[in-house]
């Protein structure tokens, strides 16, 4: 995470790319010894402070896809960098949060966000601090000392939000992260996200099957293909970074939620 | 609890459709299998006692518990009076508890319960530490599983009673036998139970850790373990009693002193009271632990409260 002075406007001009995918390729071995491709060329940029979205149908690998960024499955072919390294395995520096509710359950709400922060050996100090911060942030500092069992659904993946973002990861990866959540919870986190991430400018790479959603959300959007997954489109969304939950009823929102809509219609069909 | 709300408005809905009107009985000439049970009423009402996986009421629950514990002692009472006298002996409850107190007022209870105890802690703790050491190992790492998987299930088809008089053989008749008889009797179902009970930690939770930087050493030992600790509690719960199964052997074949050894001793004398006597002491050693183990669970693991 950079601080709130960020460099450029942020409005579609694109910052020196800080994810790159060059040409990553993923195969699957079935049983019978015949591979399967899940994904399939794939080149993908993402700018330092954006939100960048990868839109799918079941099947396009895009949760692969997140998987190899964040190092825990091996490319068969190509090459993911951050700032120029290779990744060669998971690491603090890509956080992130799963449709399914991964906190742990014997941690208290701030023990939990406090995890990763033991993990790279900050002091005691120091991480009560840092945990404060982002249970202000989330929202949820009153549930400090609340087990994930007493918390809603929301309240929990906004605890696992805050539990990836404490060790200041150079990109937070969200993996269909409010999947499992009800329509008006959805909503609300879609809403929290843009606010975390207009306060926190992290980078964030988002995979959804979700239209709305991703163009809420995102900067730019990457459309995949499925079997195997391939990207068909990319979609700079015209909404600048301080965008609101009034672009929902944008002309523009509805153009590009159609566009997106027929593109993967074709998909399905093809 | 939501019958009421699917009761039909009488002389309504789709069933008074043959235009009698007074003939609710479902009976449909095109489907006479078609009965329902009441005029008035759809679907089937369930008594309270026999729903499948549903709970009863507090007071059904006690009630049957009681009723439960109670029909022990009245099965026991009259097989006491049936069999009196003759080959097949049995002692009143009174009898028995009488043969208790005498038992415990000589002193000799608490020599026995005390060698018993010991050997079957001794026994036990061991077991259960290589339990949990290769039973993690096992559930986290499928390099250890490949290797231990085969001998394992290789050895735990060996009756560990079959190998009493082995023991006896190589390792006398001391204490040493008796406490490798209980280690062999449960090692292997702690080892596999606790297997399962790590292998149960949701791949989540161990992917989550790494990509917050944790080491794989630190994800064993502060995600895997923690989340298995109240399931290794429950392992060592249900397995203490193959201990005390393996620690009663032991004892009837070769011992100076415990409860198993007294068994042996007053069956000699044709005391069957006092036999019955340490029956009873073994059941509530048994009931005692449980309790404890249960409450240690919910003491080290709040959070894992069904």
């Amino acid at each position: 995470m950079t601080e709130p002075a960020v460099t450029g406007t942020g409005t579609g001009t694109r910052a020196a790319p800080k994810l790159v995918l060059d040409n990553v390729v993923k195969d699957f071995s079935t049983r019978r010894r015949k591979t399967v491709r899940a994904i399939d060329g794939i080149d993908i940029e993402v700018g330092d402070g954006e939100i960048v979205c990868l839109v799918g149908a079941s099947g396009c690998g895009k949760s692969t896809l997140l998987n190899i960024v964040a190092g825990l499955e091996q490319p068969t072919s190509g090459r993911v960098t951050i700032d120029g390294e290779t990744i060669v395995g998971p690491g603090p520096d890509r956080g992130m949060v799963f449709q399914s509710y991964s906190l742990y359950p014997w941690r208290t709400v701030s023990e939990n966000v406090a995890f990763g922060l033991e993990c790279i050996g900050m002091p005691r100090k120091d991480r009560a601090e840092r945990v404060q911060e982002l249970l202000g942030i989330i929202g949820l500092a009153r549930f400090a000392d609340n087990h994930p069992k007493e918390l809603s659904g929301g309240m929990r993946q906004r605890v696992a939000i805050a539990r990836a973002l404490a060790p200041e990861p150079d990109i937070l990866l969200l993996d269909e992260p409010f999947g499992a959540l009800d329509a008006q919870t959805r909503r609300a986190m879609q809403e929290f996200l843009l606010l975390v991430w207009q306060r926190t400018r992290a980078t964030i790479l988002f995979v959804t099957h979700d239209i709305e959603e991703a163009i809420l959300l995102a900067t730019r959007i990457y459309v995949l293909s499925s079997h195997p997954g391939r990207i068909v489109e990319e979609i700079t969304v015209p909404f600048g970074a301080n965008r609101g939950p009034s672009v929902l009823r944008d002309p523009r929102f509805l153009d590009l939620r159609d566009e997106i809509q027929e593109l993967l219609t074709t998909q399905v069909e093809r | 609890m939501t019958d009421t709300s699917l009761q039909p408005v009488p002389g309504s809905g789709p069933r008074t459709r043959s235009g009698t009107g007074a003939s609710n009985l479902g009976d449909d000439p095109a489907a006479p299998w078609r009965r329902t049970a009441k005029s008035g009423s759809r679907g089937r009402k369930q008594g309270v006692l026999f729903r499948l996986r549903d709970e009863i009421p507090l007071r059904h629950r006690i009630l049957l518990a009681v009723i439960g514990v109670a029909s022990i002692f009245v099965f026991w009472l009259l097989a006491a009076t049936l069999w009196s006298s003759g080959n097949v002996l049995v002692p009143t409850p009174l009898a028995a508890w009488k043969a208790f107190i005498d038992y415990w007022q000589s002193g000799e209870l608490s020599t026995d319960l005390w060698a018993s105890l010991v050997r079957v802690a001794e026994g036990y703790a061991l077991s259960m530490a290589v339990g949990i050491v290769l039973g993690v190992a096992i559930g986290s790492f499928r390099s250890v599983e490949a290797f231990w998987e085969s001998p394992i299930g290789f050895l735990r088809y060996i009756p560990a009673t079959a190998l009493t008089p082995l023991f006896l053989l190589w390792l006398g008749i001391d204490e040493t036998p008796k406490i490798a008889l209980i280690i062999a009797g449960t090692v292997f179902y702690n080892i596999l139970m606790i297997a399962d009970v790590t292998r149960a930690v949701p791949r989540e939770l161990i992917t989550a850790s790494y990509t917050l930087g944790a080491s794989r050493l630190r994800v064993l030992t502060r995600v895997i373990l923690p989340h298995s600790l109240p399931g290794i509690i429950d392992v060592g719960r249900i397995n203490l009693a193959a201990a005390w199964l393996m620690l009663v052997v032991a004892e009837l074949l070769a011992a100076q002193n415990g409860l198993g050894y007294r068994l042996v001793q007053l069956q000699r004398f044709h005391q069957v009271d006092g036999m019955f006597a340490i029956l009873l002491i073994f059941a509530v050693i048994g009931i005692c632990s449980d309790l404890a183990l249960r409450g240690l669970r919910t003491l080290v693991a709040p959070w894992a409260r069904p």
